[in-house]
């Protein structure tokens, strides 16, 4: 009984968490971006000040069901995605649901977010936003190939599709995956430049082109909520990679091994944010098919070999 | 055969990769513009009906707010076809300030260019930092004419005041900073590969067509066409002075981007020279009492080269004290509305307000 407290106390954490670590990685990188633009820029916590503005509007125009639906659908997926991602290694504040077979099942509750989008977007009939659906998907298309191809290579590479037993595999070796193999590191790397949507590959919500795209209908609450969900996503996914690939954080559940996990835990997630935001500060966008392309390029022969590199 | 559907797509009059209140109406099947409407009317304020009602000199209010990223070609037009019409002297250092404003109106709106062009491909970099040392630019004007983008500093006769003391100095400065960060904004965009096949091969205007079309400035030059008013009918002091019109072979959106970054260098060029080379003297030649001046009957029409192409003015009189009619032909007319609706269709939307920002469309410039 007191375990079952002590995961429910620790899953509001880890939300509390996700939450706040996106968001503020989100104000700090727009403050960034402002400085290396030559402007000042908003204060760091900009972000939470937007979501109070959002969440404090009336929105008087419905968009049918699945337009009430999308951001509640995408906030739930990105809470459940969160519940089976390993935050800190051995730490019981931050249990986590994971089970032998969670990568599979991650990878397929990954696009749920995006789905919701895309059922959202399309009830409200703007062609703008149903344009932005159709680049999304056809960019997920795109970058979930060289994704999946190095996701393959680690579960051949260390024959289990347990997170928890490759960051306990990567803990054990004392070699992280990315040293390992290097060619699934690269090839999941460049996957995750299509996944945060950075320029080039910001070709859903496109400003000069489609009116930001699938949320140029969305407002107030709506658009609140699916920052937030959006915030927790990034941090799901930073912290995914970080476990898979880097070696995960994590000392032990003591107060001192909690917050040295979580520092380590912060320092590799931003470190790992700002390779899309980097690239994004100097790169223009790429059109749909010439962003599918790239991914199909050199990111999927790296995913290829990446699993040649694993089986053999 | 399977025949697609297809989509109608309103880009403006509210939207961020429209140029200005204007909209073209754009039928798309999958993400290729199949047809495209361009429509004006959103900006209309009757521009040239207003300057009837004004005097010779009440109208230089209205005449900047014909195009606000370049506004000094139209106070230069149409002082340049009054002075016509009353066979009016322009002292030699006016020319030589004239000049050195046109061209600083030139390098100020191709730094608003490059934050188009650069931003409508989703690289807001080199557009924050161009508007940014935009600024720069503003200051010398601000210096000069009391005004950073409305200026109403050309008169007939000359400019309104002389250049202010360290204003030439200042100027020269600037321009070295600006030219070093030409230099960074290019490497940043020209030399990024994702920008050259955004823009190699998109948006061409045919060689053979251009000519027939209409099309003025950077899109005709861009296709290997030398024409440039200040070469082909000089005014100014540009006759004076040494520069080259560049050209491209291509008429796409990368032909005109680098017809463009040159002639910002070559802006620079010539107000170098111009500040070398200009005379001491008289910068005035006094208009009278403007409530009573009256302009000799007549009609003169006069042209000038802004950054978008060529401007033009019409202007009557019926020897009042106001114009009896004034018709302005704006660079942005062709290049804006007919000849858009020729190169769209077959391109990608991405590259919709790309091919705009290239083209030079300026609305307020279209609705007079």
């Amino acid at each position: 009984m007191e375990d079952l407290g002590i995961k429910i106390i620790g899953a509001l954490l880890t939300v509390i968490l996700a939450f706040t670590v996106g968001m503020t990685y989100g104000g700090i990188v727009r403050k960034l971006t402002a400085r290396v633009q030559n402007r000042r820029g908003p204060v760091i916590w900009q972000n939470f000040l937007d979501l109070l503005k959002l969440q404090s509007k009336k929105t008087n125009i419905a968009h049918g069901f699945m337009g009430h639906m999308a951001p509640v659908w995408i906030i739930i997926s990105a809470g459940t995605v969160l519940m089976f991602i390993p935050i800190l290694n051995g730490n019981l504040w931050f249990p986590n649901l994971t089970f032998h077979g969670d990568l599979i099942f991650l990878l397929y509750m990954m696009v749920f977010g995006s789905l919701g989008m895309a059922l959202g977007a399309g009830q409200t009939g703007n062609p703008n936003s149903a344009i932005g659906v159709t680049r999304g998907l056809s960019q997920m298309v795109g970058f979930e190939i060289p994704f999946v191809l190095a996701l393959v290579a680690l579960m051949v590479q260390y024959k289990t599709t347990s997170i928890q037993d490759i960051m306990d595999i990567q803990a054990q070796t004392g070699t992280w995956m990315m040293f390992a193999n290097p060619f699934a590191f690269l090839a999941a790397l460049f996957a995750s430049l299509g996944m945060f949507r950075y320029s080039p590959f910001d070709i859903v919500g496109a400003p000069a082109e489609l009116a930001s795209g699938p949320v140029s209908e969305f407002g107030g609450k709506y658009l609140g909520t699916m920052m937030s969900g959006g915030s927790i996503f990034a941090f799901i996914k930073l912290t995914l990679y970080v476990d898979l690939f880097m070696g995960g954080a994590g000392f032990g559940t003591g107060i001192l091994a909690t917050i040295m996990g979580l520092g380590i835990l912060l320092l590799k997630t931003f470190s790992l944010y700002m390779v899309p935001v980097f690239y994004g500060w100097i790169s223009p966008r790429y059109r749909t098919e010439q962003a599918i392309r790239y991914f199909w390029g050199w990111p999927t022969a790296l995913g290829v070999i990446a699993v040649i590199w694993a089986i053999f | 055969m399977v025949r697609e559907k297809e989509t109608t797509l309103y880009l403006g009059p509210q939207h961020p990769g429209i140029t200005g209140n204007m909209m073209i109406k754009l039928k798309v099947t999958g993400d290729t513009v199949v047809r495209a409407e361009t429509h004006v009317g959103y900006l209309h304020r009757a521009f040239e009906k207003l300057i009837e009602r004004r005097n010779w000199l009440q109208t230089f209010t209205i005449l900047c707010r014909f195009c606000v990223p370049e506004p000094d070609p139209m106070e230069l037009t149409y002082a340049r076809a009054v002075e016509e019409l009353e066979n009016r002297e322009v002292p030699e250092r006016a020319e030589y300030i004239r000049t050195i404003v046109m061209e600083l109106a030139r390098l100020q709106s191709f730094m608003l260019w490059y934050a188009g062009q650069s931003g409508s491909a989703g690289l807001y970099l080199t557009g924050q930092w161009s508007v940014g040392d935009r600024n720069y630019i503003l200051d010398l004007f601000e210096e000069l004419t009391g005004g950073r983008i409305y200026h109403m500093y050309i008169w007939p006769g000359g400019v309104r005041r002389d250049l202010p003391k360290g204003w030439k100095d200042k100027a020269l400065k600037t321009m070295d900073y600006i030219e070093k960060r030409l230099d960074e904004y290019n490497k940043i965009m020209f030399d990024n590969t994702i920008f050259q096949k955004r823009a190699q091969g998109v948006g061409i205007v045919p060689k053979d067509k251009a000519i027939e079309w209409g099309v003025v400035g950077a899109p005709l030059r861009g296709t290997g066409i030398k024409h440039d008013v200040r070469i082909d009918e000089p005014y100014c002091a540009y006759d004076k002075l040494d520069f080259i019109v560049p050209t491209q072979e291509g008429g796409d959106v990368w032909a005109r981007a680098l017809v463009r970054q040159e002639e910002a260098r070559q802006s620079i060029n010539i107000i170098r020279q111009a500040l070398e080379k200009m005379p001491e003297g008289e910068f005035y030649n006094k208009v009278p009492n403007p409530m009573k001046w009256t302009v000799p009957a007549g009609e003169a029409w006069t042209k000038t080269e802004s950054v978008r192409g060529e401007v033009g003015f019409y202007v009557v009189s019926d020897g009042s004290n106001k114009p009896r009619r004034v018709h302005v032909k704006g660079a942005a007319y062709t290049n804006g509305i007919t000849v858009l609706e020729k190169i769209l269709p077959g391109q990608n939307i991405a590259d919709v307000s790309f091919i705009l920002n290239s083209m030079g469309v300026c609305p307020p410039e279209m609705e007079r």
